[in-house]
């Protein structure tokens, strides 16, 4: 286990797209740090903007999440598109080893990253911040340890989508359009009346379900759909749960089919 | 030492592998021949567990998947460009000894001995096909390893590349290692190995050494060229087992069964003037060609000839033999193909 793990740390950091998404990511989210610690240096920083701040406007578009992930494409996906599957498994034949080693590497390299990338928009934020917002207060001390688990749990989706598909492009198209449209295209027809019995349902959206572990608010209809999502926790959990079925399959069908 | 099991691969209804069985053995190199499509990559694929399939081989007793590192035993490339375009050639190696437990240090070592030290830092999208090889064997002796399974590694190799594999290959086995190579050519087989497994459609045609190969799939033949032919022609027909044909052009006898020297003497108590007498070996390709013709996979269709060129058929032959007539009156015993108008004998 211990040579699949050093395969996959030099394969990781020998390839110029680790450093590109990661240092793109880290700039996009300080970027939009430093936007919003600007624009209300002269207002009393509510934790909604605290929120947005530290994990850098993560709510709305989370940049260094997607970008982990692509990096967690990269890293089963590749093999594929490259073919170098086959040298790889000349090295390491045991599968199960080899794709628990990728999805450790990627979880741990997107864990350090998301912790850095708040360090780094804190630091920024506190530039402009007086006496600055209680981290360890609700609900920014869970906001903090969420986003960690946020921003893993969409590098290993990544990785078993790579796996999933043996490819780059569908894994990223599956991982770009299902929160995109498919979500948002359930939850928007969850509002006629016809169909107003999926509302119960979008709990379970996973991709919604994994925005409430970086939320800072409860969830209001306001217009949407009417119904409550689980607790933080709990809709982390949901989001867990489909990561983990993603990976189980792509774990089976990799151990079973010809590489 | 490799033993291979009755190895077996089906894709869907078609029979990609039909239970071969072979031993490749340590201090040689065995040449895995066959034409494109005959299941060659695919029956490597199933010695390295990267397909799954019926059979087993065995590495010195051992299946690759419960050898610990197996980099370190067994050196394997089936693909001539299985690396990142954008890792450099020693990144790509670093990264696998990386995962064998292997000094990086080595990586430097191979590039030096396969003559890429000077491209080690370069991206490999840009190498040559030949240039890939190079890379690719270098990969293969990353772990030192005692036997190596290379698939095509001279496709792309100039002619000087393909002198220096030879060399090296013949090397690495003289030192006892167990060398297995697959190539689609005869030509380059018959420079590097000493025993040959060829198959064909997936099944075994031969299996032992080159030599051995070469008797049972060519049939040599004297040429004889003599002012006296049709008299010598008449005397050869009488041995048994002998047949002979006369070239049209320039009247030389091709003669076949019979041994060289036979000729001659024949011709000497006949008082046949002789101008030329020469042993005719067909080539290893006819070779090749004559054991795996009817094997190929994926044949060229022969250019047609003008339209109505077809031989007529004979009167009396049944036009479809699959008519299925209600009951088979008797038949004479005409055989269509029996009598070949304007064939030779």
């Amino acid at each position: 286990m211990s040579s699949a793990l050093r395969f996959e740390w030099v394969r990781l950091r020998t390839l110029r797209s680790t450093y590109w998404l990661i240092g793109l990511g880290l700039l996009l989210t300080a970027a939009i740090a430093f936007g919003v610690s600007f624009a209300t240096r002269n207002d009393i920083v509510t934790a909604e903007d605290a929120g947005i701040i530290v994990t850098g406007g993560a709510e709305l578009a989370p940049f260094l999440a997607i970008f982990l992930a692509i990096i967690g494409i990269f890293a089963t996906g590749h093999e594929y598109r490259h073919g170098t599957i086959q040298p790889t498994l000349t090295a390491i034949p045991q599968r199960s080893q080899l794709l628990l080693a990728k999805v450790l590497m990627v979880a741990l390299t997107a864990a350090v990253i998301a912790v850095v990338s708040m360090a780094i928009n804190i630091g920024i934020g506190s530039l402009y911040w007086g006496s600055g917002p209680d981290l360890g207060a609700e609900p920014l001390n869970e906001v903090l340890p969420g986003y960690v688990v946020f921003v893993v749990l969409y590098a290993v989706l990544g990785a078993a989508l790579g796996q999933l598909f043996r490819g780059v492009p569908s894994a990223l198209v599956i991982l770009l359009v299902t929160p995109l449209i498919v979500e948002t295209l359930i939850a928007a027809l969850s509002l006629w009346s016809a169909l107003d019995w999926l509302q119960p349902a979008l709990k379970f959206l996973p991709f919604s379900a994994g925005g409430r572990l970086i939320a800072t608010t409860p969830y209001e209809a306001s217009g949407g759909p009417e119904f409550d999502f689980f607790d933080r926790w709990a809709s982390g959990g949901v989001f867990a749960a489909f990561v983990a079925i993603i990976l189980v399959v792509a774990w089976s069908l990799f151990k079973k089919r010809d590489a | 030492m490799i033993t291979a099991r009755g190895l077996y691969k089906r894709y869907g209804a078609k029979v990609a592998v039909d239970h071969l069985s072979f031993e490749v053995r340590p201090g040689m190199v065995t040449g895995f021949l066959g034409p494109n499509g005959a299941g060659k990559s695919t029956t490597m694929r199933l010695m390295l567990d990267l397909d799954n399939g019926g059979g087993e081989t065995l590495f010195d007793g051992r299946k690759f998947g419960t050898i610990h590192h197996p980099m370190r035993e067994i050196g394997a490339v089936l693909e001539a460009k299985a690396f990142h375009p954008t890792r450099t050639a020693r990144n790509h190696l670093r990264m696998l000894a990386a995962g064998s437990g292997i000094p990086f240090s080595r990586a430097d070592e191979v590039l030096e001995f396969v003559g890429l030290s000077e491209v080690k830092t370069k991206k490999p999208k840009s190498f040559s096909l030949g240039m890939a090889q190079r890379l690719g064997l270098a990969q293969a002796l990353l772990g030192d390893p005692t036997t190596l399974i290379l698939d095509e590694p001279a496709n792309g190799l100039d002619p000087h590349g393909i002198h220096w594999l030879r060399d090296v290959l013949k090397s690495l086995a003289r030192e006892g290692r167990t060398i297995f190579v697959s190539s689609h050519l005869l030509s380059e087989m018959s420079l590097m190995a000493d025993q040959l497994v060829v198959i064909g459609r997936g099944t075994m045609i031969y299996n032992g050494d080159v030599d051995g190969f070469v008797q049972r799939f060519t049939q040599s033949s004297v040429l004889v060229r003599s002012p006296q032919a049709a008299q010598l022609a008449e005397v050869l027909r009488r041995v048994d087992g002998v047949a002979v044909s006369q070239a049209p052009q320039d009247g030389a006898l091709q003669v076949s069964g019979i041994a060289t020297a036979t000729v001659g003497e024949l011709a000497f108590q006949h008082n046949v003037m002789l101008h030329e007498l020469a042993t005719q070996t067909a080539s290893l390709e006819a070779a090749f060609m004559s054991a795996t013709g009817e094997s190929e996979e994926y044949v060229a269709r022969e250019l047609l000839g003008p339209p109505g060129g077809e031989p007529a058929l004979q009167p009396g032959a049944p036009a479809e033999p699959s008519a299925g007539p209600p009951a088979a009156p008797p038949v004479p015993p005409s055989q269509p193909g029996d009598t070949t108008p304007g064939g030779a004998e």
